[in-house]
Order: C-alpha cells, then structure tokens, then sequence
C-alpha cells in the first residue's frame, strides 16, 4: 500500500506497507476472496529517501518549536532550577552540588546519548582567531593582575565586580538560565 | 580619575572588544570567526571539548556556587 502522510514539518512522505500487510488500492474497495494472497507478501525495496524521512528518532529532526509543550516542560524545569540554586547559600554543599549537577547531566549526555551536533568548520583564519586570542588574554591578564593584588578596592577583580551585579535573586537566576543554555549550546557543538 | 575607575574602564574596553569581534564576525568582515565557529573549531578534538566544558564548568562554580 502507498500511502501519503503529511508529517509534522509538513512535509508529505509516502510510506510503505511491512511485509505482514497486504497490499490494498483504496479505489477499489476491499479485496476479493481470490485477491488475497496465500505466500508472503514482500513490501517493494524502500527508496534511500523513504528511509532517511522514516529513520528514528523522527522527532529528532523537527524544528525547535514542533513541540510546544516539551520545551515548555523543559524550560520551566530550567527556570524552576536556576530559582532553586539561586537561593542557595554560597560555600554551601547544595550550592556545590547544585552546580556539579547539571554537569554530570550534560556530561551522561555528551557522552552516553550525544544530541545532534552542530557540524564544526574546517579550519578558522589563523588571524581572525588571534584577535580573539589577544582579547581574551588581556582580559586574563587584567583580571589576574587584579587577583594578584588580592583585589583592592582600587583595583577589583572582574568576580568582585559581577558579584554584587547578580546578588538579587532574581538576577542571579536569570545567570544561572543563561549559564545552563550556555552549556547546552557547548554539548551540541 | 579613581584608579578602580580605570580597571573598570579596562574591562569595559576589552569586553567592548570582544562584542565588537563577534559582531564583525557576523557579517564576514575580515575573515574573523564567530564565538561559535571558533569553540566549534577547538572543540573538535576531543581534549579541546573536555577543556571548554570544564571552562564552563568552573565558570558556575566560580559565580553560583561561592
């Protein structure tokens, strides 16, 4: 049987009938007695195509918003965990914990159950990147020569300066949101 | 001028620049990578992604945990 769906991305597949079904034409009606065959019947080879759209997860291909309600789940979950550990006391074992934890969680599934990477490119500009490279370490070393210096008030640290920005709880939960996607984003790459 | 004017202004000055790098990236001004296509590139070994995931790693640590 040939039969046409529609699929949630919208896109129409054909699918084909297993070898346990017997092929049937809508036009005709149901099949006669003499219709019916006796043997096994063997479902006609499947097309590289028709593989690709049936290939499971399925799901793992829709777009970010074919599934309203998980990602709704999930970013509440997220949320309600930022709020969580923003709560905690600093120097805490659950602060600590709460920081190791989704660690582990994204550690299990880069490793054990990957999502689909982004594809890394072949090679970047040697000189673009050392533009980076220049800015990030002058920025370790404006910050380390801060550390150095036990961080004064004259001369505070980059922490001592985020710290008291992301003391209200809201703001530091709003840190730890952007701190889990950041680390989403990295396991995909 | 304070000179914990001045750190903050060097910070401001590099973080400005690494905002600048990025958006120059983005619209494919001279050859510069984005943020994503450089830790793309360094994640690809499996060292370099195992180095930035404790990066980020010690980043919560460092701000949400102490």
């Amino acid at each position: 049987m040939t039969a046409r769906n529609t699929g949630a991305d919208g896109a129409a597949s054909e699918r084909t009938a297993g070898p346990d079904q017997v092929p049937l034409r809508q036009d005709q009606g149901p099949p006669r007695p003499d219709q019916v065959p006796m043997g096994p019947v063997h479902a006609p080879p499947v097309r590289p195509e028709q593989a690709q759209v049936r290939r499971w997860p399925v799901d793992a291909q829709l777009p970010l918003g074919a599934r309203p309600a998980r990602n709704a789940v999930i970013g509440a979950g997220v949320i309600g965990y930022a709020w969580w550990l923003g709560g905690t006391t600093p120097f805490s074992t659950k602060a600590l914990l709460g920081v190791l934890l989704p660690g582990a969680v994204l550690g299990v599934i880069a490793y054990a159950r990957p999502p689909e990477r982004i594809p890394p490119p072949e090679s970047v500009d040697v000189a673009g990147f050392s533009y980076w490279v220049i800015c990030i370490a002058l920025l370790f070393e404006w910050e380390a020569s801060a550390v150095r210096d036990n961080s004064p008030p004259g001369h505070p640290s980059l922490t001592d300066l985020i710290t008291p920005l992301i003391g209200p709880h809201p703001i530091k939960a709003a840190a730890i949101v952007v701190w889990l996607l950041a680390g989403w984003a990295l396991v995909r790459r | 001028m304070t000179t914990r004017t001045v750190t903050i202004i060097g910070f401001v000055a590099v973080i400005a620049a690494l905002v600048t790098l990025e958006i120059l990236g983005r619209r494919k001004i001279a050859r510069i990578p984005t943020v994503s296509e450089w830790l793309g590139y360094v994640m690809r070994p499996r060292a370099g992604r195992a180095i930035i995931l404790a990066g980020w790693l010690w980043l919560g640590w460092h701000y949400f945990a102490r």
